[in-house]
């Protein structure tokens, strides 16, 4: 049972799948987060190394200011590899022009746990502040989205407030 | 952090909001008389900051002060079209 950001990730999981526990990630996003760190598909958290399992836990902290991952282009099948006379330092400026990280970013915006639940919070106070119909509903603990209130609104119910996540 | 006002807008990006363009605006700026409307679908656009409106619900106009924060609103989302559901049990059963 390994703990990352005060979410235990069971051993016996796939790692793609055990970081579905934290609040703000789910498939896609947890799929996207093996591929930027680089863990295997199949792998379980118990195979995880000690560095992989840092990893995760620095960029997942801040994912915003995590360093960005460069790229590993294929060559493709009709690649020609250039001379040997050519000078060490053409070659290098060709593998550092490859490996320049790309724009899109997409899990620069990711918000984990208490900021995720954060932004649910603040969407929800913004909307009771101006008095809107979706403030109202919230505040009323009943459905917002317009479903039925004459039987099944008990998740809604339940749920529903204007401080959500207490 | 900026809460999200761009959440579901419904309607395409290029098609640019749905607004009316109210006759009396400037004398509703200057001389903060309520304008009157059934527009409850018109979108807030930031030169109606500050201006009353009076949002009819199907029966009553509902009167409604702009603020900054409603800008990428509707109308009709700050005049509740029901009354307040209340249980009273008739006496005569």
């Amino acid at each position: 049972m390994v703990h990352v950001l005060g979410v235990a990730l069971p051993d016996m999981q796939l790692a793609r799948l055990a970081l579905t526990n934290f609040y703000g990630i789910g498939h896609k996003t947890a799929q996207r987060l093996c591929a930027r760190l680089q863990i295997h598909d199949r792998s379980k958290i118990r195979d995880l190394t000690a560095q992989q399992i840092t990893e995760l836990a620095s960029f997942l902290a801040s994912p915003s200011t995590a360093p960005p991952l460069r790229r590993m282009p294929l060559a493709s099948p009709t690649f020609q590899p250039p001379p040997a006379s050519t000078p060490i330092e053409v070659l290098r400026k060709r593998v550092t022009e490859l490996s320049k990280p790309t724009g899109a970013e997409p899990l620069r915006n990711l918000k984990i746990e208490a900021e995720g639940r954060r932004v649910v919070r603040e969407n929800i106070a913004h909307q009771r502040m101006i008095g809107s119909y979706v403030g109202k509903r919230h505040a009323m603990g009943l459905p917002v989205r317009g479903q039925n209130t004459q039987s099944n609104a008990k998740t809604a119910k339940k749920l529903n407030r204007v401080n959500r996540f207490g | 952090m900026q809460p999200s006002l761009v959440l579901r807008s419904g309607r395409s990006a290029w098609k640019g909001p749905y607004f009316v363009a109210f006759p009396n605006l400037k004398q509703a700026l200057e001389d903060h008389v309520p304008i009157r409307t059934q527009e409850r679908s018109c979108t807030i656009l930031p030169n109606f900051v500050g201006i009353r409106f009076m949002v009819h619900n199907g029966k009553d106009y509902i009167p409604v002060t702009v603020t900054q924060d409603m800008v990428g609103h509707k109308l009709g989302e700050f005049a509740h079209t029901k009354k307040r559901f209340v249980y009273r049990m008739t006496k005569n059963r």
